[in-house]
């Protein structure tokens, strides 16, 4: 812009005049400057990856800067930000992920913190006690829109959404004890998990989401049904009681148990969303396909108590039935006070034929069966707890009957058979304890008894014989006579001892018997010379001795 | 022409720009030293306008970008000046937040806008009072170096903290721009030609105008 204020110089020299450069090398300096700014700032920018807004509940563990968030433990951004939602009931926290997460937030995508939890299902990350918490992601499915705006889950998954299996539905009446991560069992063996539950309010049902891996789908078919195993299940009925434990898991959290009920098609494999009721227990789910059509009164002449509804109807112990009801509504009269007892029967649970026969020509079957002594009568199933059950049988002895008719059931007739059976075997019992010919031992007894007595009687005799030789003894000791022995005793002891004083050492008889023995001794010593001179020269008896030297010292024999 | 002082350019005498000789800028060169003579800077509100263009290019990225990386037990905190500044200010230590603002916000940017205004000045665009432009000067002059003690604290914490995994300090990217910006201004500063401006205030009188016409101080 400005130019050297070339002024007239008055010199003579010509100044070197250069002509200004129309482009100067100077604006390069800005040019770089341009550039590096711009690169810094698109490097600084590009290296920030999307960010999205994922609510929770609370934002406990959760610090801004801080904690991470993560894919299958792979970190792939971070809590940029945790603001209270505009609700206040709730957090809001700005994920900021690394640029190659992108494809991760789609729609399906879930999030939850993962943190501590101790459970008595559940023993997981206690890695982070250390580490502070972190977000786990889990993609959603493949191709999903991408989505800024998640909502976070309170509790994690059971399984990831990408995990392929089966998930269906499970309506119950009641939640139970079954949690969220329970196990789903088949025949024991763990094949999925529950991985949610809602209330439904309008069906006013408990919803659980299950999962069941792939490699065992094919196991779930349309006729399944589902059971819950939770906890122990004891019960006590007709019988008797039953103890059901399952895993130890299922035990504490609750398990899902399904199969095919006996005797039951399979069907066709269920599909992904299926629904199905979860039954309160096993035994619910196998009666679940009892479908009883025949339904018969019963009129009892006796009490019931013990009697419960869904108790079992057997003929002859097979179960074919159960017990519908048990009520005065269905009574035929008013003046009539038996028992009116509706039962239930499954044809299906009997020969085909014999079911084809009660279905399509009942009174004909069954007034036969009747006229040949077909009788209900109730039976104590377990005498622990008294309950009852039906029993159907044949009574060659049953009084003749007819069926009857009460409202729109048919009634058969019944027999006082249960309690009748258990009253004559309590009769048997007493009769038997009667016919004990107690009379006869007790004869026996009072002749034992007799006995007895003249045995004392008799001992009683021989006591008094020994006192009388006790007494005799008595006199003998206070005799004068017996008195007087002691004294005598001892002066024949001082008489004694005089004779002994004799014989001692100051006594005549000892100072002759010393006497004579010296005069032995000397005997003794002259003949041991004599033999000692003839065992040293045998021929001195003959020749006499030779001297009376000393005997010369000879050395000792042998080279000891 | 003439109204101010005399000046020795009219007189063709030129100050060696090395030894600062006063010779005949007839004689080309620095009769003592040898350096080529000029009568003022060559393009020297072009060289400032351009340094300064380069110092707003990256006075932007040095306060977007972080001029810091601490790392402290694995825990990263990205620090930018502004950041930094305000996380003085929330703790209490104004003072320090205050010289945080004025050496690394504020005298770069009134660097830029006081030399802008120099330069309007050489040119013939504005024209004010020479006292002020006087004063101008000598603060660009004065106060820009001051900046450098961002840059200063940056560069001793990056070599003093270095703990390992305990904790260290890289300088971030805003760093590189920021010195940028600190040192484009002071070479800015140092190209500008002040005698221009003097060459302008013996224009003014030539079209009077009555609001800046205070000839001498």
């Amino acid at each position: 812009m400005s130019e050297e204020p070339q002024s007239p110089t008055p010199s003579a020299a010509a100044p070197e005049i250069r002509r200004a450069q129309r482009w100067n090398i100077v604006w390069v300096v800005p040019l770089v400057a341009l550039l590096l700014g711009g690169w810094l700032l698109y490097r600084s920018f590009a290296a920030q990856g999307p960010e999205v807004r994922v609510g929770f509940d609370t934002a406990d563990g959760i610090l801004a800067g801080k904690t991470e968030v993560r894919c299958r433990s792979v970190k792939v951004g971070v809590v940029k930000d945790v603001k209270l939602a505009d609700d206040l009931n709730s957090v809001v926290t700005h994920l900021e992920f690394d640029p190659d997460a992108e494809g991760l937030l789609r729609e399906g995508t879930r999030f939850w913190v993962v943190k501590p939890r101790l459970s008595a299902t559940e023993f997981s990350g206690v890695g982070t006690l250390i580490t502070g918490a972190y977000i786990e992601l889990d993609p959603g499915p493949e191709g999903g829109k991408k989505v800024t705006d998640f909502e976070g889950l309170e509790t994690p998954p059971a399984t990831n959404s990408g995990v392929p299996g089966l998930r269906l539905l499970l309506t119950a009446e009641e939640a139970g004890s079954l949690t969220i991560g329970a196990p789903v069992y088949y025949r024991g063996f763990e094949v999925g998990r529950i991985e949610g539950r809602e209330l439904d309010q309008k069906g006013l049902k408990v919803i659980y989401n299950a999962f069941v891996r792939e490699e065992y789908s094919a196991l779930v078919t349309q006729n399944t049904r589902f059971w819950n195993t939770s906890g122990i299940d004891i019960s006590a009925g007709a019988d008797g009681f039953k103890v059901r434990t399952p895993s130890f898991q299922a035990m504490v959290s609750g398990g899902v148990s399904f199969g095919v009920t006996d005797g039951d098609e399979p069907g066709e494999p269920a599909r992904n969303g299926s629904a199905f009721t979860l039954f309160h227990d096993e035994d619910a789910a196998q009666r679940s396909t009892f479908n009883p059509t025949l339904k018969f009164l019963l009129l009892f002449d006796q009490t019931v108590r013990g009697l419960d509804e869904k108790a079992p109807v057997e003929f002859r112990g097979i179960t074919i039935g159960r017990v519908a009801d048990i009520s005065f509504d269905l009574a035929p009269g008013v003046r009539d006070t038996r028992i009116p007892v509706l039962i239930e029967i499954d044809p299906a649970l009997m020969r085909p034929e014999t079911a084809r026969e009660m279905t399509t020509l009942d009174s004909v079957f069954l007034k036969e069966a009747v006229d040949k002594g077909l009788r209900a009568s109730l039976k104590t199933g377990s005498l622990i707890t008294g309950a009852l059950y039906v029993d159907l049988d044949y009574y060659e002895d049953a009084m003749p009957a007819l069926l009857g008719k009460a409202g729109e059931f048919t009634t058969v007739p019944t027999i006082s058979k249960g309690f009748a059976q258990l009253e004559a075997k309590i009769d048997a019992i007493v009769d038997k304890i009667q016919a004990l010919p107690i009379d006869k031992i007790m004869a026996d007894v009072a002749i034992a008894a007799e006995e007895a007595k003249m045995t004392i009687a008799e001992s009683r005799a021989t006591l008094k014989e020994i006192e009388a030789a006790a007494a005799t003894v008595r006199k003998t000791m206070e005799d004068p006579e017996f008195q007087e022995l002691p004294a005598a005793l001892r002066k024949s002891i001082a008489e004694m001892e005089k004779t002994v004083a004799s014989i001692g050492p100051d006594g005549a008889m000892q100072s002759d018997t010393l006497r004579t023995l010296d005069e032995l001794r000397a005997s003794l010593r002259s003949l041991k010379a004599v033999t000692t001179t003839i065992d040293e020269k045998p021929n001195s008896i003959l020749f006499g001795r030779e001297s009376s030297g000393n005997p010369t010292p000879r050395a000792p024999r042998g080279g000891r | 022409m003439k109204t101010g002082y005399p000046k020795a350019a009219d007189n063709g005498l030129a100050g060696c720009h090395t030894c600062g000789r006063v010779a005949p800028i007839s004689m080309g060169s620095c009769p003592r030293c040898g350096s080529a003579l000029h009568l003022r800077k060559a393009r020297s509100v072009q060289n400032t306008i351009a340094l300064m263009v380069a110092a707003i290019a990256l006075y932007i990225p040095s306060h977007l970008l972080p001029i810091m990386t601490v790392v402290e037990l694995g825990d990263v905190t990205h620090n930018t000046i502004i950041g930094g500044m305000m996380r003085f200010w929330d703790t209490g230590a104004y003072p320090i937040a205050i010289v945080i603002f004025a050496a690394s916000i504020l005298i770069p940017l009134l660097k830029i806008v006081a030399l802008s205004w120099l330069c309007a000045a050489a040119s013939g665009r504005v024209h004010p009072s020479p006292t002020m432009l006087g004063r101008i000067y000598w603060f660009t002059e004065l106060l820009g170096r001051w900046s450098m003690v961002d840059i200063f604290v940056v560069g001793i914490l990056v070599s003093l903290v270095q703990l390992g995994n305990y904790m260290t300090i890289t300088p971030g990217p805003g760093a590189l721009a920021f010195a940028g910006v600190v040192m484009l201004t002071m070479f800015a500063a140092m190209s500008f030609e002040p005698r221009l401006l003097w060459d302008r205030l013996d224009e003014l009188p030539a079209d009077p105008s009555p609001n800046t016409t205070k000839p001498r101080s």
